[in-house]
Order: structure tokens, then C-alpha cells, then sequence
């Protein structure tokens, strides 16, 4: 059975696409990894003048393939290293265009071109290609030549400017911009998938990398402002409406739990759970204002409360009342946590078997879910890529030179 | 209008609020047949969620309903009643995907569960939106978006280290999953290519949500360390203050900083313990303060300008006014003035990314029950006497 039900079929969704991946970093390699783990052949381009940053700054030891971030970014996908200042990498690399549904990069406007795999060269080869340009600011603009990393992307989009302790603090990152445009990457390259198995056409799709983080996650916002003027400013872990909510600390060290209370019967809930009598009683409190202007005092009182417990017990015991509360999990206790595992979120990689990994974000009935392989040794697929999908003589192999080879870092 | 990519494809909206609807929002964009089922009087709960349009209360004034429906029908129907069950039925027959984000067995309770509703159409995809999923002990669990943000993770990593966990300000564990929902939406239309069957999709808020933390969920489970909120691996690499705000400063690509550090007029940052990442992590304060007296003689775009010249991913925090009057949105038209008849014509996020041949369209959001006489008539082919009947006993 699939974890959403069902039959195991065999068709998955993506079966017989492939990619060719020239992206590097995060959010590109995080899109094709969401093709990848749903079907698509993923083969990623890497240039061993230049690692992707995700394999690390060292080359001793063939420290490139022993990076445990590149296994989770990267897994279900192939690697090939290819050198574009070579004139025979160039003609592979033109011939997996010509055999493959989907080109994306992620590099800087103009850098493709360069090379000759500008969207009008990839048409000129395979008119049906789908292209996908994630920049950080998009294919034109004043800002299309710089370059950003999430925190720009994050700063400069004004989605930053919603996070902090409270509206005056110092403005905090969220997490990540990199997986958002990741997401919504994969999702254009769908998008257009359904069109071309529709019409027979491929196109070239710009996504700025700004562009879209600040649509998913500040649109209303933007909205808000646009229209009235002006927007709520950070309000730290308070809601503008619900009272109390907040994140109160739990017996042990960076223990916390969250609750909040949006109606009557919720607060009733909380009363009860805490022993509060004397809070039923009160009719200011019995009215989300009355419980904004005693927030600090509620707070205080919840805090002595939690205090004495632990968050999953705080957790159980506030939502067995009917209250949205919620232990904070860090990343080990979501290891350990009983309803993924439930849930047989986590997946064991198959091949080398028994190393865990994360699991899907979403469900299809009867669609397998696996971690086939973790993220690609340099060049594993260069053989396979020359012989079995381009169809050439094993000579046209690319190979790279261990010690040439330079990263991101260097 | 040109073409678009889904222009073919019928989704019934079951989805109220902000998980649901925000990944119909997007199929809508791109063409779909979105048609959102409200119940009649007061509609999806969002139509009464502040802010609202000139701070006026009332159905049609919600910002947040306004932004998250463009390009989407609206009928009205009353689950509640077998009439209106029937009726959804006789749309489950026209329609490519149903998605809903109700608690897990509301559905079941209501008689359209996957299997029923599979039966009436084999090829339809449904896909189920939750906070925890469809199984699994947290199933019925409460939560709001902190509570999201709590159990994914994602909270334990955001703020300051010496702080308490942080809610981040926009509701990102529901976006995500809006996100992830048009992903397995999508897919799943790709599958029915291939198979000529339909799906069920089941996506948790907390799951695809962990999908943000997913490096440092992997590097626990393949090495043990735990990751908390802090400042970043690699320095410099953040937001520090300057003559008029806050500024990125981030030293990459990393190839560029050698030279890029020279604008900070700081001869002492050609020392050898700051020119490569692996030493400058270790020196992360006498980095910040080497670079801060610059900084705080410059302007935001004097900094982000200089910077980027150099190279180097540099950067300002834009306050929202800035982000309005942004050059390079205005030149790509990333706003588009939208008309709605309760509100105006209003500026909306436009196209999400841009589609050479199948272009995005933001058409304003619709009002209460706007499509009921073209849905219930002219699609579903019911006689006006049995509108106004229905109307009568409160089924739409």
C-alpha cells in the first residue's frame, strides 16, 4: 500500500522525463530533487572547475562525496561533469538537450549564453524543450546582473521585514528561502509539462527568485499596504487577533511549548487546564480584547505553569482540553517523534540499504515513496550518460582530473 | 488573453482560509477552472478575517480573502444538507481535481470520502489538505500557524540564540503546504497522462513543512548534531545596521570577497585570518567589527550598489513602500492594478514566475455565490425553479 492508500502502481508521475540539471547551491537542486523523488531521470551537470558549493571546500580525500547536505539535495539524481570551455562536452551536452523534456539553471543572466544554451540555441536543437531561468531577480530588470542568496532574496523581497521579538526588534531570517523557490521551480516546470503533453509545445519560463518568495509568502501583506496604507508590524509570537498565544518555557533547558486561544471555548479549555478559577470568573477575560491588555499577566501565569512540565506532556495534557498547543520539536525529537513515525514518514535508502532520510512532502495513493540512492559520487553517470543515453562511442567519456578540480570555496 | 497552461482542467474548492486556497489561487492563475464552494451567508471563513478594506468590516472587504481567490468562481452550497451533497456530486462528475481542507473525517461524515467520490469519477484527483495528515495520533490535534511552526521544526530554528524559538510573521507552514499541494496536484494530473487514473493526495501541513529544515532534519539523522537558531555557518553572512536600516552582508560568492572587502576601507581585513571562509568563521566578531564603521556611514542602496559591483550577494531590507516602488518590480510589472466591484481597482502580486507561452492572468476574486446562476444553470443544467427553490430552503 502507498503511505496515502491504494495499490502500488508503476507508472510514476514523472516517469520517463528527464532533466538536464545545470543548477548549483540550494533552491535549484532542491526543485530537481522534487522531480527526482516523484520520477523524473535527473542527470546534474557539474563543472569540476567550479563544485557546487553543497559539495564542499575540500577535494582531498574525495571529500565531494562524502557531504551529508548534497545526499539529502541531491539523492535520486545522476551526476555528469561536463567542461563547457571543451568543444566535445559542448556536443554532449547539446545531444542530452536534444534527447531530454527539461533544461534548468540557475546562474547568472547571460552566463548560458555564453556557452551557446540560450533558450533560442535549446529550441534550435529540441523545439519542444521546457527552460527554466531561476535568477535571483529574474531574466531582466536593473537588478538581473546581481547576484543573491536567500538572505537578500529574503531582505530585499520585504519578507524579512514581518519577523522579530516584536515591532521594534531587530528583523530575523526565516526558514528558507532556498526550499520556497525550490517548490515553486518544480511547480512552473509542472505547469508547463501539462501544456506541452497537451499542445506539443515546450517554453521558456523566468523565475526570479525574489519574485516568487515574496507572491507565496507576503502577498497579502503587500495587499494590506497597497490598500490601506500601511501593515501590521512584527508582532514576535503574539497574534494580532487571538490572546493569549505566545511560546512559554517548559521544565529543562530550551524547552518550549506554543498555544493559543481563539475563542470562548478555547479559553474555558485553558482555564480549566490551569487551575484558573478565578479567570472564568472574570468577564474582561472572557473577551479576546480583555485578554490582549492582560496579555503579560496571562503570560506570566502560563509561564509558571508550563514551567513545571515538560512540552509534550504540556502539549497532551492543553489539547486534551480542546487547545491548539504544540511542544517545540528540534530536529532530533522530530526523529524520535511518535506521529511521523506513525505516519512511516522517514524513508530508508536503498542502495547502500539502511541509512535514513527524510520523506516526502506530500502523498499520491498507490505512487511508491524511496530514497533509490543518496546524492551522486562526481561523476558517476559519465559513462551511462556517453553510452546509454546519448548512444556514442565509450571514447567521448568525460572524465575529470582529481587534482584540478576546484570548489566553491577556493 | 493568451492561452494558458491549465485552461482545460475543472477543480472543485472545498478549501477555506490559507492552505487550501492559496494552492488554487495558483491553479486558477494559470488557467484553471477554479470553482470555490462557500457555504450560503457567510462563506469561507476568511471573508470575516481582518484586515479588511478601508478597516470596514463586511463579506466583500477582506484582504486576505481578496488576495488569496483571484481568478476563482464562487458558488454557494450548503453541505449540510443531502441537496447540497447531491449537487456536489453532480460536479464531482465534470471535474479533474477536488481539493478541501476540512479536519480529517469531515469529509467521510459528509459522504465524500475518495472512495465514494471515486466511484461517481475514477478519474478524478482529491487531494486533502490537514494539519497532521489523515492518520497518525496528532491527526485531530488543534493547531493555528505557531502550532504548525512548533511541531515541523521549523520554530526551534528561527530567532535569536540567547532568545525564545520565533514564529516566523507570514503564515509559513500553510503556504508550504499550499505550496506542496499544487505540487502533488500537478503531479498527479502528470500520473492521469500516463495511468488514465485518478488519485487521492494526501498532504500534511507539518510533513511539508519539515521540507524547509530539510538540512538540518538530514544532517541530524546522518550525524547526530542538533541544530538550533543561531547565526549563520559562514561569515560574514547577515543583516547588520547602517545610516538608515539594515543592510546584507554576505561574502559570496565567495570567489569575490578578496577584492569585494576593499569597499569597507579596512586594510587590516587583507589579513591572512580573513581571507578564507575556513578562518574567517572563527574570527566572526572581529570581522563585525571591522566592517561596522564603514556601514554606518552608508546608505542601504549606497551599501547593496557597492557591494553587487564588487560581486558580492549583497543587500538591503526592504520596507514595503520600497518593495512597491521597486525598480526592478516596476519594470517587469510584477504589480497589476486589479478592479473588484466592492473594492476597486487595487495592486496585486502579479504572476508568480513568468511563462513565455502560457502567461499568468490575476482576475479579481469573486463575490459571494458571483457564479451561482452560471454554475447551476448553464454547467449543471438545473432548471431556475429548482435554484430558487433551493434558494429558498438555504441549500445555496
Amino acid at each position: 500500500m502507498g503511505r496515502a492508500g491504494g495499490d502500488i502502481v508503476s507508472v510514476m508521475p514523472l516517469q520517463g522525463i528527464r532533466v538536464v540539471d545545470m543548477t548549483h547551491s540550494w533552491a535549484g537542486p532542491h526543485c530537481t530533487r522534487v522531480l527526482a523523488d516523484y520520477g523524473a531521470e535527473v542527470i546534474r551537470v557539474e563543472f569540476p572547475g567550479r563544485l557546487c558549493m553543497f559539495r564542499g571546500g575540500r577535494v582531498e580525500d574525495q571529500a565531494y562525496d562524502k557531504q551529508t547536505n548534497w545526499y539529502q539535495i541531491n539523492r535520486n539524481k545522476h551526476s555528469v561533469t561536463l567542461d563547457l570551455n571543451e568543444s566535445l562536452d559542448q556536443g554532449l551536452l547539446k545531444d542530452l538537450v536534444k534527447c531530454s523534456d527539461i533544461f534548468i539553471e540557475n546562474s547568472r543572466p547571460g552566463v548560458l549564453e555564453k556557452f551557446g544554451f540560450a533558450y533560442n540555441d535549446l529550441v534550435k536543437l529540441n523545439p519542444t524543450i521546457v527552460m527554466l531561468s531561476m535568477s535571483a531577480f529574474g531574466s531582466y530588470g536593473p537588478y538581473t546582473k546581481y547576484c543573491a542568496y536567500g538572505a537578500v532574496m529574503e531582505a530585499v523581497g520585504g519578507i524579512q521585514s514581518l519577523t522579530a521579538y516584536g515591532p521594534d526588534g531587530k528583523p530575523q531570517r526565516i526558514c528558507e528561502m532556498d526550499v520556497v523557490n525550490g517548490v515553486g521551480a518544480a511547480n512552473a516546470i509542472l505547469t508547463a509539462l501539462l501544456y506541452r503533453e497537451e499542445s506539443g509545445e515546450g517554453q521558456r519560463i523566468d523565475f526570479s527568485q525574489t519574485e516568487f518568495p515574496t507572491h507565496a509568502l507576503i502577498g497579502e501583506h503587500l495587499l494590506e499596504h497597497s490598500i490601506n496604507g500601511s501593515h501590521r508590524p512584527p508582532q514576535g509570537n503574539r497574534h494580532h487577533e487571538f490572546a493569549p498565544q505566545g511560546c512559554y518555557p517548559c521544565l529543562g533547558n530550551d524547552e518550549w511549548v506554543a498555544l493559543t486561544i481563539r475563542c470562548e471555548e478555547e479559553w474555558r479549555g485553558l482555564c480549566k487546564a490551569l487551575g484558573q478559577t478565578g479567570w472564568l470568573n472574570n468577564n474582561e477575560l472572557a473577551k479576546p480584547e480583555g485578554r490582549q491588555h492582560m496579555h503579560a499577566e496571562l503570560d506570566a501565569e502560563i509561564s509558571t505553569w508550563t514551567r513545571q512540565r515538560s512540552p509534550k506532556d504540556a502539549m497532551q495534557l492543553l489539547q486534551s482540553h480542546g487547545i491548539p498547543a504544540a511542544a517545540v520539536l528540534d530536529v532530533s525529537e522530530l526523529d524520535s517523534d511518535p506521529h511521523l513515525q506513525a505516519r512511516e514518514f522517514f524513508l530508508t535508502e536503498e542502495q547502500p540499504p539502511g541509512q535514513r532520510f527524510m520523506g516526502m512532502p506530500f502523498h499520491l495513493s498507490g505512487i511508491p515513496e524511496a530514497v533509490h540512492w543518496r546524492g551522486p559520487d562526481l561523476g558517476e553517470y559519465n559513462a551511462e550518460l556517453v553510452t546509454k543515453v546519448l548512444k556514442r562511442n565509450e571514447e567521448d567519456t568525460p572524465s575529470f582530473e582529481a587534482e584540478k578540480l576546484c570548489t566553491a570555496y577556493d | 488573453m493568451s492561452k494558458q497552461a491549465l485552461s482545460n482542467i475543472r477543480v472543485i474548492d472545498l478549501t477555506r482560509f490559507i492552505a487550501g486556497p492559496y494552492c488554487t489561487k495558483l491553479l486558477a492563475g494559470f488557467g484553471a477552472e477554479v470553482i470555490k464552494i462557500e457555504m450560503p451567508k457567510n462563506g469561507d471563513g476568511l471573508r470575516n478575517v481582518e484586515p479588511f478594506y478601508k478597516n470596514e468590516q463586511g463579506v466583500e472587504h477582506s484582504i486576505p480573502f481578496l488576495w488569496f481567490n483571484t481568478g476563482k468562481k464562487s458558488i454557494t452550497l450548503n453541505l449540510k444538507s443531502s441537496q447540497g451533497i447531491e449537487i456536489i456530486k453532480r460536479l464531482v462528475k465534470t471535474a479533474d481535481v477536488l481539493v478541501e481542507n476540512f479536519s480529517p473525517g469531515v469529509m467521510m461524515r459528509l459522504g465524500l470520502d475518495y472512495e465514494t467520490l471515486k466511484s461517481i469519477n475514477p478519474k478524478l484527483i482529491m487531494a486533502s489538505i490537514s494539519n497532521f495528515g489523515q492518520s497518525g495520533p496528532y491527526r485531530d490535534f488543534k493547531a493555528d500557524e505557531i502550532e504548525l511552526q512548533a511541531l515541523s521544526g521549523l520554530m526551534d530554528n528561527t530567532g535569536a540564540p540567547d532568545m525564545p524559538p520565533l514564529a516566523a510573521g507570514p503564515a509559513l507552514c500553510q503556504l508550504t503546504a499550499a505550496m506542496h499541494s499544487h505540487a502533488a496536484i500537478l503531479m498527479a494530473l502528470l500520473q492521469r497522462n500516463r495511468s488514465g487514473e485518478g488519485r487521492y493526495v494526501d498532504v500534511s501541513i507539518m510533513e511539508s513543512s519539515m521540507e524547509q529544515i530539510e538540512n538540518r532534519i538530514n544532517t541530524y539523522l546522518l550525524t547526530g548534531k542538533v541544530s538550533k537558531r543561531g547565526p549563520h555557518i559562514f561569515a560574514p553572512w547577515g543583516l547588520y545596521g547602517c545610516q538608515d536600516g539594515y543592510v546584507n552582508v554576505i561574502s559570496a560568492p565567495f570567489r569575490h570577497w578578496e577584492n569585494g572587502a576593499e569597499i569597507f576601507e579596512e586594510p587590516r581585513l587583507r589579513e591572512h585570518q580573513f581571507q578564507h571562509l575556513r578562518e574567517r568563521v572563527q574570527h566572526r566578531q572581529e570581522i563585525d567589527a571591522l566592517i561596522q564603521p564603514w556601514l554606518d556611514k552608508k546608505k542601504k542602496q549606497q551599501v547593496f550598489k557597492a557591494g553587487q559591483e564588487k560581486g558580492l550577494s549583497f543587500g538591503f531590507l526592504a520596507n514595503f513602500d520600497e518593495v512597491l516602488d521597486s525598480p526592478q518590480h516596476r519594470e517587469r510589472g510584477f504589480f497589476k492594478s486589479v478592479e473588484h466591484p466592492a473594492v476597486g481597482a487595487q495592486l496585486f502580486c502579479d504572476a508568480p514566475f513568468k511563462m513565455s507561452a502560457t502567461p499568468w492572468h490575476t482576475a479579481a476574486s469573486p463575490r459571494l455565490g458571483e457564479h451561482n446562476d452560471v454554475i447551476f444553470g448553464s454547467v449543471l443544467g438545473y432548471s431556475d425553479e429548482e435554484r430558487r427553490q433551493w434558494a429558498a430552503q438555504g441549500v445555496i
